[in-house]
């Protein structure tokens, strides 16, 4: 019982979260087309929190997908003012998202440098430089193309009303992929490995640098990805536009932590800490509550299922 | 408590509200306020108007911020497009969250915009009149300078907000025969705009050394106003009675005019009057008689020193 509530007790709070706000708001909140919306509005989070899982499941952070998503943004949007297809700014943008996460792949397997210094360090560099080359404003209006804004409204039609949404399709795919590198391939259960113990990993043949410094580059490419949806719904791009997702996607890892046996981060309950995020975000907001509360009530979530979870495991 | 009592008994807060209204007319209802930016001193006076405003008229208001969050204004818009409320009313670029405003607008809620943007989504967005603001201190200085002498104009033109106002004090100025615009500068305003308006200014008052060579400057924004204040004062002519003027009535503009100088006068938002504006759109909206006018202004007012400290 006491070992279930450890694994289950995230999962058990999940339900009960759904559960009250069906009873709370029983005409709107457990509908699909409200599942859909909740579905969209934490997509790009998801993406954010799917990649930054692959890191964490090695032990390490990355600080900087926030400002990352930001200036992945931006390059799209600066290559939409100049002139360039949508396919050229949205690779554009992969490819900066690609190479920063490799440089903080490199400053932390090759360099080594703390993950948390190192990636604090580029959440400055690239902030930075996402203001330097935007000049600070917001990119909006004409210079964004209607196909790239147009994808985050798109979906595929299921009914009159519901239709499933293009960005949550892109992070089930995210989702689909991450899953697979991680549970079903040689190089996520290495990652797995090192996560438990690096030197044992090291001597057991595994070549944990290289490892690390491609794990960088997925979580950075994530990022990216997450920063253009991000662009493609605000139809937009801002300097500062991504930074609200660091936080909240380590905090959905760790709600999903919560949920592991050995405490090991895995993509599917990521999927289930992002999930409690949206749901309380879009069920507070039908109820009235006041959105600092919401804030508060998030806070207190973490840390109650953080240590519930880590209690049991004292106890037992 | 009373929120949840009043969502589950609807005939009792109608009840309530009769009794409260003491008998005009009420649309008792849930409006959603949407903002990233509830944190900025503006956004709080009208969101702290708009409050007042829908107690008196017994309204459900929650308030929303997503604290800089734009996508974030997309995902509570459509939530409120399921909740279903009465009226929905924002606070952020219009065009930045259109996919939030589609589906408020398929739900079929009205949506008033708080100082938001022009948008054919929006039954009316409040704000300031720039038009009214740039004529008012234009004029205050054709008047100050009795209809002669040369001004200096400090303009944006790239950003339309500012724009509209250098294009009302041109026609202010060109009305008056013998009122020369000496120059029309645009600052670079990448370090705030106090900056490069001083060192245009210095260049602009060492080519006009003579007493009385430069009558006003007139600034379509306050930080221009401030950077010409500053090179008058560093060149020693402050004495020659150089009339500035700027808009917005930012405090360091404020304390200029409060000074008693060169600086004169400037234009203050009337931030708790559109707060109250909307209620009033909103209401309006609900009672079946939306606005007519897809913006609504709200009066601004000129501060000089006679009203700097109220």
């Amino acid at each position: 019982m006491a070992s279930a509530l450890k694994t289950y007790g995230t999962l058990i709070g999940f339900v009960l979260v759904v559960l009250f706000f069906w009873i709370e708001i029983p005409d709107t909140f457990m509908t699909a087309k409200n599942w859909l919306n909740i579905s969209q509005q934490v997509s790009m989070l998801a993406v954010v929190a799917f990649t930054m899982t692959i890191v964490m499941v090695m032990g390490d952070f990355d600080l900087s997908v926030g400002s990352m998503a930001s200036l992945a943004g931006i390059v799209a949007a600066l290559a939409f003012r100049d002139g360039h297809g949508v396919w050229v700014g949205v690779a554009l943008a992969l490819a900066v998202g690609l190479v920063g996460g490799l440089l903080n792949g490199a400053l932390v397997a090759y360099v080594g440098i703390l993950p948390f210094v190192a990636t604090l360090g580029t959440l400055t560099v690239y902030s930075g430089l996402a203001f330097l080359v935007s000049g600070g404003k917001t990119i909006f209006g004409r210079d964004i193309p209607t196909a790239f804004s147009g994808f985050a409204r798109s979906g595929i039609s299921l009914t009159d009303t519901v239709s499933l949404p293009s960005l949550t399709i892109v992070a089930a795919l995210v989702l689909l992929v991450v899953w697979f590198t991680l549970e079903q391939t040689t190089f996520g259960r290495r990652l797995y490995a090192i996560g438990g113990n690096k030197e044992a990993a090291r001597l057991a043949g595994i070549r944990v640098r290289r490892l690390r410094f491609l794990a960088f580059g997925l979580s950075g490419l994530g990022a990216a990805t997450a920063g253009l949806m991000y662009a493609s719904r605000v139809a937009s791009a801002n300097p500062t536009q991504g930074s609200g997702l660091m936080l909240d996607a380590i905090a959905a890892v760790f709600l999903g932590m919560t949920m592991s046996e050995e405490g090991e981060p895995h993509v599917a309950a990521t999927l289930i800490g992002v999930l409690i995020l949206g749901v309380l975000g879009n069920g507070l907001t039908q109820m009235s509550i006041d959105s600092y509360v919401r804030e508060v009530l998030i806070g207190s979530i973490i840390v109650l299922a953080v240590a519930s979870s880590s209690l049991g495991k004292t106890k037992g | 408590m009373t929120a949840t009592l009043r969502m589950r008994l609807p005939a009792a807060a109608l009840f309530l509200s009769a009794v409260f209204a003491t008998g005009a007319a009420v649309a008792a209802g849930k409006i959603a306020v949407i903002t990233p930016y509830l944190a900025q001193p503006g956004t709080q006076f009208y969101v702290e108007a708009f409050q007042a405003a829908a107690k008196d008229k017994a309204w459900d208001v929650n308030v929303i911020d997503t604290k800089g969050d734009v996508a974030a204004v997309i995902s509570r818009l459509e939530d409120a497009a399921t909740q279903k409320v009465d009226a929905v009313v924002i606070n952020v670029d219009p065009a930045q969250v259109e996919a939030g405003l589609a589906a408020v607008k398929d739900a079929g809620i009205p949506v008033v915009g708080m100082d938001a943007g022009a948008s054919p989504y929006l039954v009316t967005n409040v704000t300031s009149n720039g038009y009214a603001m740039a004529a008012d201190t234009a004029a205050y200085v054709a008047n100050r300078i009795e209809g002669k002498g040369s001004v200096v104009m400090f303009v944006f033109d790239a950003f339309p907000p500012v724009q509209v106002r250098g294009v009302i004090a041109d026609a202010v100025f060109g009305n008056n025969p013998d009122i020369k615009v000496l120059d029309r500068v645009t600052p670079d305003v990448s370090d705030g705009g106090i900056a490069d308006s001083r060192a245009k200014m210095e260049a602009i008052l060492a080519a006009n050394p003579d007493k009385g060579s430069i009558s006003a400057v007139w600034a379509a924004w306050d930080q221009p106003a401030l950077g010409a204040l500053q090179a008058i004062e560093a060149a020693g002519r402050q004495d020659e009675g150089i009339v500035i003027t700027g808009i917005d009535a930012n405090p360091q503009a404020r304390e200029a005019i409060a000074a008693g100088g060169n600086f004169e006068a400037s234009m203050a938002q009337d931030f708790h009057g559109i707060g109250a504006a909307a209620a009033e759109a909103v209401a309006q909206t609900l009672s079946g008689k939306p606005p007519k006018s897809s913006v609504t202004y709200v009066p601004t007012k000129l501060i000089t020193i006679d009203n700097v400290k109220e």
